[in-house]
C-alpha cells in the first residue's frame, strides 16, 4: 500500500554524520524537514498497516554536487517477514525495472576493504590506511596526516572502494560494521560485529540503501544518545530524539526489511546523464 | 585572518593553506553511503601557478587568504621595478621586476592595472585584458605576398612586446592586443 507522511517534525533524525533542516515554526518552536520518511513509516507498520511504501522529497542540509542535492526524491519501501537475501533480491528487481537486467554480486564491507586495499578494516592501523592512500597518489600527507582512523576509514571507502564498484551489474555490499548499523539489527559472525545492513552500487554510484530493521526500543534509544555524543564532539549541535517513534517501537515493530533508494540518481543512470543537474529541474547547484 | 567553512567553498575564493595564497579553482564533494562526507578542491598558487589537489572533512575550516586586489596606475618603469600609483589615495608602491615577470612587456605609462596584494606584499601586477600600443617597428608588408601564404608579421610595440600582426599592419600604426594571448584584434582608429 502507499503512504504519504509529513515531512515536517518536531523530533530529528539523529545521525552523526546527517544534517537536518530546521525552521522555526513560532519563535520558540523549531521543527525539522525529515532526512527519510523512515520513523514515520515504522510508527504506521506498528500500527499494523502491513507492506507499505512512499515516494516523495527528503532533504539534506550538505553541499551540493554532481550526485548531491539538498532536497531529492526517496523510494522508501518495508516487507514484512521477508527473508533478508530474498528482500536484497526484491531490491534489484525493483531496480532493474528502470536499469535493465542487470545481475548483482554479493561483497561484504570486510572482503571490499581486502579485496581493493588489502587492508582488514577490523585491525588496519592508521599508518597502514594513511600508507595504501597515498601510493593511489589520491591525497596529500599534510591532509591525512589531520584525521582520525575511522576518517581514515571513510576516506578508503568513499575514494578508493567505492567507485570501483558495481562496474559490470549491481555490486551488493553488505554485513556493514556494527558502528555503521544505523537503524538495522546486528549480529556476530565469527570476530566481528556486523550489521544487517546493504548498499546497493551501480557505476560507482550509491542507489539503495536497506536494512533488516531494528526493533530494539532500548538499542535505537542507545544509538540515538551514542549518535548525539559524537555530534557535540564534532562541534555538532544535538538534535532531539523521536519519542513518539520509540514509544512506538516499545509496542512492537513487526519483523521487517526495509530499503531507501535515491531515485533522482536511478534516473541520471537510467538516462545515462552526468549529474543531477540533468534529470532534476531545478538544482541547488 | 577569517576562516571558512567547506559549505562556503566557490571558485574563485582565495585561502591560505600551511601559509601560502591559493585561489579555489575546482570544488567536488565526495560522500560515501552514511559516512563522513568530503569536499575535494584543486587549488592554484597565487605566486607560482602551481596547481595542488587538496581534500577536506565536510565542516573542516581554512584560513580565507590575506588577499587585496587594488587597481593602480602606472607612473613610470625604472631598470628594475616600475613606480605604480592608487588614484584615490594618492599612494604609490614600488613593484619590483621579479613581481611583474612576463607582464613587462604590457607596462605603459598611465594605464591602470590589476595588482594583487598577499600579506602586504603586491605579489602579482595584472594588465587589463585588452590595451591598445603602437606599432613602433615592423617591416613594410609585401603587398600581395599571398604566393607563401604568410599573413602575419613579426613586429615590436611601444609597451615592449614583440606579436605578430597582418601584413598589411604599418609602423607607426595603433593597435589593439589581448594581452592574455598576446595576439593581434584589430587596428585602432
Amino acid at each position: 500500500m502507499e503512504v504519504d507522511t509529513p515531512i515536517m517534525s518536531r523530533f530529528a533524525p539523529v545521525d552523526e554524520h546527517i544534517e537536518v533542516f530546521s525552521l522555526l515554526f513560532t519563535q520558540d518552536k523549531k521543527v525539522f524537514l525529515h532526512s527519510s520518511p523512515e520513523y514515520a513509516m515504522k510508527r504506521l507498520l506498528v500500527q499494523g498497516m502491513g507492506d507499505i511504501y512512499q515516494m516523495g522529497h527528503v532533504f539534506r542540509k550538505e553541499e551540493s554536487g554532481r550526485l548531491h542535492n539538498p532536497e531529492f526524491t526517496m523510494v522508501e519501501w518495508y516487507r514484512l517477514h521477508i527473508d533478508y537475501q530474498a528482500f536484497i533480491e526484491e531490491t534489484v528487481q525493483f531496480l532493474n525495472i528502470f536499469l535493465g537486467g542487470l545481475s548483482y554480486t554479493l561483497l561484504s564491507y570486510r572482503e571490499a576493504f581486502l579485496q581493493f586495499s588489502g587492508l582488514d578494516y577490523l585491525t588496519a592501523s592508521s599508518e597502514q590506511i594513511i600508507e595504501v592512500l597515498l601510493r593511489r597518489g589520491v591525497f596529500s600527507s599534510q591532509d591525512l596526516c589531520r584525521w582520525d582512523r575511522q576518517t581514515l576509514l571513510y576516506s578508503l571507502l568513499s575514494f578508493i572502494i567505492e567507485p570501483r564498484l558495481g562496474k559490470n551489474g549491481f555490486t551488493v555490499l553488505f554485513d556493514y560494521p556494527a558502528q555503521e548499523a544505523a537503524l538495522a539489527r546486528t549480529f556476530l559472525k565469527g570476530d566481528e560485529r556486523v550489521a544487517e545492513r546493504f548498499e546497493i552500487y551501480y557505476e560507482g554510484i550509491e542507489l539503495a540503501n536497506g536494512y533488516h530493521e531494528l526493533a530494539d526500543p532500548l538499542e535505537q534509544r542507545r544509538r540515538f544518545e551514542e549518535a548525539n555524543s559524537a555530534r557535540i564532539k564534532a562541534g555538532k549541535e544535538i538534535l532531539p530524539i523521536d519519542e513518539e517513534f520509540l514509544s512506538d517501537l516499545a509496542k512492537g515493530l513487526p519483523d521487517c526489511c526495509g530499503v531507501a533508494i535515491g531515485f533522482d540518481r536511478c534516473m541520471l543512470l537510467r538516462h545515462k546523464a552526468q549529474a543531477l543537474s540533468d534529470v532534476m529541474p531545478f538544482t541547488w547547484q | 585572518m577569517a576562516q571558512i567553512g567547506t559549505n562556503e567553498f566557490k571558485a574563485g575564493l582565495k585561502v591560505e593553506i600551511e601559509g601560502e595564497p591559493y585561489v579555489m579553482v575546482g570544488i567536488e564533494f565526495v560522500k560515501p553511503g552514511k559516512g563522513q562526507p568530503f569536499t575535494r578542491t584543486k587549488l592554484k598558487h597565487l605566486k607560482t601557478g602551481r596547481v595542488i589537489e587538496r581534500t577536506f572533512k565536510s565542516g573542516e575550516k581554512v584560513e580565507i587568504a590575506d588577499v587585496e586586489e587594488l587597481k593602480m596606475r602606472l607612473l613610470y618603469k625604472e631598470p628594475n621595478s616600475a613606480v605604480f600609483m592608487d588614484d584615490n589615495s594618492f599612494e604609490q608602491i614600488t613593484i619590483g621586476n621579479s613581481v611583474i615577470g612576463e607582464n613587462d612587456k604590457w607596462l605603459m605609462e598611465e594605464i591602470c592595472y590589476d595588482i594583487t596584494i598577499y600579506k602586504g606584499e603586491p605579489i602579482e601586477v595584472v594588465p587589463p585584458t585588452f590595451m591598445e600600443m603602437e606599432v613602433v617597428e615592423t617591416d613594410p608588408g609585401a603587398r600581395g605576398d599571398t604566393a607563401s601564404g604568410r599573413v602575419l608579421k613579426p613586429a615590436l610595440t611601444n609597451s615592449g612586446a614583440k606579436i605578430q600582426v597582418p601584413i598589411f599592419v604599418k609602423q607607426g600604426e595603433k593597435i589593439k592586443v589581448d594581452t592574455r594571448t598576446g595576439e593581434y584584434v584589430s587596428r585602432v582608429q
